[in-house]
């Protein structure tokens, strides 16, 4: 088993991402597979061997004024589809639990399930795992083209050469769509930029992973707040290139909001601040699908959210390519289902590069 | 050059500079980071102060003036209507470029003990000088342990500098500016410890030490700083065969080197190339400093802006000014020979991270942080496998997230350049095949009660994404 990378192990999206497992309540056809994973991440420090900071603390999504409790109260219509134990609570409920919350909270949907862990420990604990029993990860090592024959995978194209094999799985994000395009394949994924930041350790302050105010925040075990959010701009890939992740002056807005939301914050310090790449479908769900043509090729990406599900996400691509199916549940999450997206798609949603605030 | 420009760094060069471009027309703000206050201070950016900082730096007041009667040229820019920011921290640099096209004008964050403000610009001159290097040894972390540069600016600038008696490490300029300047003040001298053959500095320089009968001890490295609560000796070891002294001191000063500031342009994105002559990263930069991004410069240091005044002035030679010639000694060797022999002496039992309290040996072993209370099932290697030509052989960013070396408050100021060459002498990689840990934003730690925005407009308000709505289906 051999893996490539683009860049380094851990750098892309695992260095973005905020470190939440979602249930996703929002999306309750993920819902099963989000499950499936919980149950993984319960186990996987022993089964990796290697820290990932795993908290299963809870979740709670916040509203700060009238209009989002309203929007959160008719969203959690949609996460009653799913059988995870969601309650809506109040905002003095929520303090509750988790007192550093501003007054201005003023409720919100709560679940003891789900849980945080550190992206990039996570995503190396995985990568020494898959060295200690024998596996190769090849890194600074391009895909450039998929390689098939006779309706069938055949291998890939690097910088160095061609690389042989006739099981392929494709896992890279929103180079995705640009590595299916010249078989004839729409893989519709938006890449967009997003920002994210820390501030100085803080004690002890809450556990659970928290969304309001338009943040993702939550506190390491270190007891640095790492948060992100903010306007999203969207841009384009290019095959063999990494990404450009600037920030911009956002950072301050950010930092705003998160005083908004949690006032002790103010006693905190602004650390470090970064960006990075996050590939978006365009119902901004898990998409895994197996090819019928070319066989033996499999691809998945998860807009936004494939940290939390990559434990179940992992087993169903290596199911699919081992066996041609698997016991996770994804029937719903096929790229069957952008059939009828036309490949203008992301004008059409004003998701094209260089759009902003859309 | 052009429009309206921000220099950031007040040196005699970056002063030069700003009354240059003033006079030739330009709206020019000037951004300097000092006087700090003495909580910044405390993070030993860009200067070293170490943990005994002298109460009378409280005194804002006397501290300001004295700052400005130390800079003749930063007096002249005052006088000449320069917008001079001191006490100002430039924090961030934004501008359109790859995958952020919504920036506008190009754009710096200014932040003082008041509050922040973005000002807009066309041009950015990065005139930031240099910082302390100071490796770590046992008992680094007491006051009264502190680089040449804060060594000299409490002697000179700020003259608050209470140490009798101190020991000096290195014998680098650097290290003989500081003595003079100890001397002239009053302190003595007590042990000058080079890990080197020779005086770093050359046979005039040993000379010059003997003359004065301070004992230079040569191949030997401070073994241990002394002290409960502050310095009150320290240990020195012999490079051949483990003899050890001991003197009293109240003062060690780590006066090895200096390293340039390069956080803005790294954070930037500028182009950067290893340079052994500064043991640093540094912008690639034209004959008149430009680096890779259109109006930004950097000043290596005071002498290179020569020809970008010349420039400024509307002179077009600017070909006539030499690119900058190689050191003959490059820092990185004389580094080099510090770090290797502190850490064959010292051991691996020695924080060299001190923010989050990592050692050595937890470093290079990329143990997992303490807190977490789990370690590695099998040991790992931080070597990058890779057989790409432009792969890196060991990535920066990898050792810090994993083991926490440069991630605490200092922003890996103090560490950074220690944890790098040591990785390189660990596993014998060139620097140059180090990918560098990322600089990023803010250059400092901000309070966030002062960076936070108190501006959001109702077009960036109504445009936040707010989740679990990823994103507005409009």
């Amino acid at each position: 088993m051999l893996v490539l990378d683009a860049g380094a192990t851990a750098y892309e999206a695992s260095s973005r991402a905020t470190g939440y497992l979602s249930l996703r309540g929002e999306t309750p056809a993920e819902s099963p597979l989000a499950q499936e994973a919980e149950k993984l991440w319960d186990g996987l420090d022993e089964e990796l061997g290697y820290p990932t900071e795993w908290t299963q603390k809870g979740r709670i999504w916040a509203a700060f004024n009238e209009r989002e409790l309203d929007e959160l109260k008719q969203l959690y219509g949609t996460f009653r589809k799913t059988n995870v134990p969601f309650e809506f609570l109040s905002g003095d409920d929520l303090r509750e639990m988790m007192p550093c919350l501003s007054e201005s909270c003023l409720g919100g949907i709560w679940t003891h399930r789900s849980g945080h862990a550190n992206p990039q420990r996570t995503s190396q604990a995985f990568a020494w795992a898959f060295n200690d029993r024998g596996g190769e990860i090849r890194e600074y090592t391009p895909v450039l083209e998929i390689l098939t024959e006779g309706g069938k995978a055949k291998g890939v194209r690097t910088l160095q050469g061609e690389l042989h094999s006739d099981k392929l799985a494709l896992c890279a994000a929103a180079h995705n769509t640009l590595l299916l395009e010249p078989l004839g394949i729409h893989f519709p994924l938006a890449p967009v930029r997003l920002e994210a930041l820390v501030t100085t350790p803080m004690p002890p302050l809450f556990e659970q992973a928290f969304i309001g105010n338009g943040l993702s925040i939550r506190q390491t075990k270190r007891g640095n707040l790492h948060m992100n959010g903010g306007p999203y701009e969207w841009v384009d890939l290019e095959i063999g290139k990494e990404a450009a992740k600037p920030n911009t002056q956002i950072v301050r807005n950010i930092l705003r909001r998160a005083i908004e939301t949690m006032p002790v914050l103010k006693g905190a310090q602004f650390l470090r601040s970064w960006a990075g790449i996050v590939d978006m479908a365009p119902d901004q769900m898990t998409t895994i699908h197996k090819f019928d043509s070319p066989e033996g090729l499999v691809t998945a990406a998860c807009s936004g959210h494939g940290f939390g599900m990559a434990p179940a996400v992992g087993i169903a691509v290596s199911e699919l390519l081992l066996k041609g199916e698997t016991r996770m549940p994804i029937d719903q999450l096929s790229l069957d289902r952008f059939n009828k997206v036309s490949t203008d798609w992301r004008a059409k949603r004003r998701w094209e590069a260089g759009q902003y605030n859309t | 050059m052009q429009g309206k420009i921000v220099v950031v760094g007040a040196s005699a060069g970056g002063c030069r500079v700003a009354l240059a471009a003033q006079a030739a027309g330009h709206d020019v703000t000037l951004v300097d980071e000092h006087p700090q206050a003495m909580k910044d201070m405390s993070f030993d950016a860009p200067w070293f102060y170490g943990a005994g900082l002298p109460s009378a730096l409280l005194n804002d007041n006397s501290i300001a003036q004295a700052v400005l009667e130390g800079s003749p040229e930063l007096i002249e820019c005052l006088e000449s209507g320069v917008d001079v920011r001191v006490s100002t921290v430039l924090w961030g640099a934004f501008r359109n470029g790859p995958n952020s096209v919504n920036v506008g004008r190009p754009r710096v964050g200014l932040v003082n003990r008041d509050g922040n403000e973005i000002l807009e610009h066309d041009t950015l001159v990065i005139a930031t000088g240099v910082r302390d290097f100071v490796p770590s040894f046992k008992g680094w972390e007491l006051p009264g342990v502190f680089g040449g540069k804060a060594g000299i600016a409490m002697l000179d600038l700020y003259q608050v500098f209470e140490g009798r008696k101190a020991v000096v490490l290195g014998t680098s300029e650097l290290a003989l500016r500081f003595i003079r300047s100890a001397l002239a003040r009053g302190t003595e001298i007590v042990a000058v410890i080079e890990a080197g053959q020779e005086v770093y500095a050359g046979p005039e320089a040993a000379a010059w030490l003997a003359e004065r009968g301070i004992p230079v001890h040569l191949r030997h490295v401070v073994h241990e700083a002394l002290g409960k609560t502050e310095v009150s000796g320290a240990i020195c070891v012999s490079l051949d065969g483990d003899a050890t002294f001991a003197v009293d001191c109240d003062s060690i000063a780590v006066a090895i080197a200096t390293l340039p500031n390069i956080e803005l342009p790294a954070a930037m994105g500028c182009k950067m190339h290893y340079d052994p002559g500064l043991a640093s990263w540094v912008p690639e930069v034209d004959a008149r400093g430009e680096t890779s991004l259109e109006s930004v410069y950097w000043l290596r240091d005071d002498a290179s802006s020569e020809a970008l005044l010349a420039s400024i002035k509307g002179e077009t030679n600017a070909d006539r000014f030499p690119p900058h010639a190689a050191q003959t000694q490059p820092t990185l060797d004389y580094i080099k020979t510090w770090i290797s022999a502190l850490h064959e002496s010292g051991g691996d039992d020695v924080n060299i991270c001190q923010c989050e309290t990592v050692t050595r040996g937890e470093f290079c072993g990329i143990a997992p942080p303490s807190y977490l209370g789990q370690g590695l099932r099998h040991a790992q290697s931080p070597i990058v496998h890779s057989d790409a030509a432009r792969a890196p052989r060991i990535n920066q960013d990898f050792m810090k997230r994993m083991t926490r070396v440069s991630m605490g408050h200092c922003q890996g100021k103090r560490c950074r350049d220690e944890a790098s060459i040591a990785l390189a002498l660990r596993f014998g990689v060139d620097p140059d095949a180090i990918r560098p840990a990322s600089y990023r934003f803010p250059l400092r730690p901000i309070d966030l009660a002062l960076i936070a925005d108190d501006d959001e407009s109702e077009d960036i308000r109504l445009h936040w994404q707010m989740w679990p709505y990823e994103t507005r289906q409009d």
